[in-house]
């Protein structure tokens, strides 16, 4: 006999729905999978036969033929176990599964029959949402697939359950979850701005960046604070709108991080890879392609301490989504795109020694090495860094002194300020912050007085602006003056955003 | 093989027979012969079609008769039940691969082991 139980695969991001076929016949015993399985598909058959077995039923006599259509795409992972071994079950006629008409079925199943959770739930409720249907999740997922509305969530712990669910002996209510009440904790950090001695100016710096999303560089002698004060970025910058949010936590289910983490992540993600990360790790890669850190760190900060001790090929790679905010990878099985709307952080030594600019202490590096450490960081690189500046090492008395600096309470509320007011500019155009703007936007939105437009165009020829340059200028002018809420941009804004080009100024080299 | 263990595997194999016939097994075949593989008992058991396989140990082994089974084996196994299927023609009928494990205890007793649905094709 055959059945057909409904299902979904994840491909990158996104999720299609599928049919798991069973079929039965009367022949040697045994069984085979198709439609283009991987190996955690295909070892299902020991799950699922040690699964039934466990569950008070009787593994059914005779040959399956398991088909997971359409067979031309590749499937990927344990969640079809559950599917199949109702499939089973029913193609035996030992259950019924009359009412799971167009019942949605995932989940991965382990030897004594419980159902063990999955990862892409959330891209696969997405893919259903609206459509009125039912999901049969495993139990740790519930909450997960719950933020999905339109769909009836039915939460399983064991194929027993699943089974008594679909054959009608079991109600299971449909599981709910309060949206609002995730969004109403404030995430606790432990650490504060406050925590910072001194460094005014880089504290301003980073408010700004995490005002318009900015990237930013920060170089210094070791000691001056630089991964303290990028640590404390998360503490200032705003919670996550619910759209983002669930555009994250997709991020993190189909690459299997949301485990411990809840349901949503209502913060914003902070990475901080090692400088040995490979190219791939920073990219994403793989196979099937799995997402990196760049989209790992989507809508949040990609912190890169000791910036030039990274691999070059890992800097360069960089390039093109900091500019589109997105990376295409493609392989020979299949070519995904996965968002990459991160600000980067980035923190390094001004030489190999970390003593170049220190007034106590003298260099031991030579010309050539400086010259080296600092050829690792390509103009086009440094172009795309809104923000530059130089952290300065903290003079005794800074030091002796109790810190006394803005909490990150105080910061925080300006930025979010900061924020609404682009987010009401740029409702409807698809992007979220002042760094994203293009240049059709840029002419609409940063309109200048007189005064600043000749302070303008004297930096540009004297520091000697690249196009890129001057638009980020302009980009950081806007921020400056969104967190004073001036709807002009006047003089000071632009004389201070072409303060942070330092690496312009001096051309190229601190 | 020695002449001993051949004899060991002969008189296991009749006393399997015994066994399956007092349990309600009709005996359809001994020693079925395939280009590639054998099988040592078909029998019919209500409505499946069982072939058997006979293990004659003459002392308590410690591993399991059905992991005494490797893949070579079981090929020959598979193999001559198809042709079997094949030759008579038999069609839409159930099948199933069992294991018999006889043992010779110390006091000459027999100690008779039947593995139902021992493996599968996979």
């Amino acid at each position: 006999m055959l059945v057909k139980i409904n299902s979904a695969a994840v491909l990158g991001l996104d999720s299609y729905q599928i049919e798991v076929e069973v079929d039965s016949s009367k022949r040697l015993p045994g069984q085979s999978i198709v439609g283009l399985p991987d190996a955690a598909v295909k070892e299902s058959r020991d799950r699922v036969r040690a699964a039934i077995e466990n569950s008070d039923f009787q593994f059914p006599p005779g040959y399956f033929t398991i088909n997971l259509a359409p067979a031309d795409t590749k499937k990927e992972g344990p969640l079809y176990d559950l599917p199949i071994a109702l499939g089973i079950l029913s193609s035996s006629e030992q259950i019924s599964t009359k009412d799971s008409n167009g019942t949605v079925v995932l989940g991965e199943l382990s030897l004594d029959g419980s159902v063990r959770p999955v990862n892409g739930i959330l891209s696969i409720c997405l893919s259903l949402a609206g459509k009125k249907r039912k999901i049969l999740v495993p139990k740790e997922n519930a909450d997960e697939a719950a933020l999905v509305r339109g769909l009836e969530v039915i939460p399983v712990q064991s194929l027993k359950e699943a089974v008594g669910y679909l054959g009608g002996s079991i109600r299971i209510s449909p599981h709910r979850i309060d949206l609002s009440s995730l969004f109403k904790k404030d995430p606790e950090y432990g650490i504060d701005f406050s925590d910072v001695k001194g460094q005014g100016h880089v504290k301003r710096a980073l408010e700004i960046a995490a005002a318009g999303s900015h990237n930013l560089l920060m170089v210094g002698s070791p000691g001056s604070g630089k991964t303290m004060l990028a640590r404390r970025i998360p503490t200032i910058l705003p919670p996550l709108s619910l759209d983002e949010a669930l555009e994250v936590t997709k991020l993190y289910s189909v690459t299997g991080l949301l485990h411990g983490k809840g349901s949503l992540i209502t913060s914003r993600p902070f990475r901080t890879p090692h400088h040995t990360t490979s190219d791939i790790g920073i990219i994403g890669g793989g196979r099937i392609p799995r997402p990196g850190e760049v989209s790992l760190a989507h809508f949040g900060v990609l912190f890169l301490d000791e910036f030039p001790e990274f691999d070059r090929r890992v800097l360069e790679v960089l390039r093109q989504p900091l500019e589109d905010g997105h990376v295409t990878i493609s392989r020979a099985h299949s070519s995904l795109t996965y968002p990459a709307q991160f600000m980067l952080i980035a923190a390094m030594n001004p030489c190999p020694c970390g003593r170049l600019y220190d007034s106590k202490q003298s260099c031991s590096c030579t010309p050539y090495e400086i010259q080296r450490y600092w050829k690792k960081l390509s103009g086009p690189l440094i172009d795309r860094i809104d923000i530059q500046l130089e952290v300065p090492r903290l003079r005794p008395e800074e030091l002796s002194a109790m810190p006394e600096g803005e909490p990150s309470r105080n910061i925080r509320e300006r930025v979010i300020k900061a924020r609404n007011i682009q987010r009401e500019r740029f409702k409807d155009s698809g992007i979220y912050s002042n760094s994203r703007m293009n240049p059709k936007q840029l002419k609409k939105f940063c309109e200048l007085d007189k005064e600043a437009e000749g302070i303008l165009k004297s930096a540009i020829i004297h520091l000697n602006l690249s196009g890129r340059a001057y638009d980020k200028v302009l980009k950081v002018a806007r921020t400056i003056a969104d967190l004073e809420r001036i709807e002009m941009i006047e003089a000071k804004h632009i004389a201070e955003a072409t303060q942070y080009r330092s690496l312009d100024r001096k051309g190229g080299e601190i | 093989m020695g002449l001993e263990s051949y004899e060991l595997g002969k008189k296991g194999e009749e006393i399997a027979e015994k066994y399956l016939v007092k349990q309600g097994y009709q005996i359809l075949e001994r020693n079925f012969h395939s280009r590639q593989g054998e099988v040592d008992i078909i029998a019919k058991d209500r409505d499946f079609l069982v072939f058997i396989e006979v293990k004659s140990y003459s002392y308590r082994s410690y591993g399991s008769p059905v992991g005494a089974i490797r893949r070579a084996k079981k090929q020959s196994l598979i193999h001559a039940a198809q042709t079997y299927l094949y030759k008579k023609n038999i069609q839409d009928t159930y099948c199933r691969f069992d294991v018999i494990a006889i043992y010779k205890k110390f006091n000459g007793e027999q100690l008779i082991e039947h593995y139902r649905d021992a493996f599968y094709i996979c």
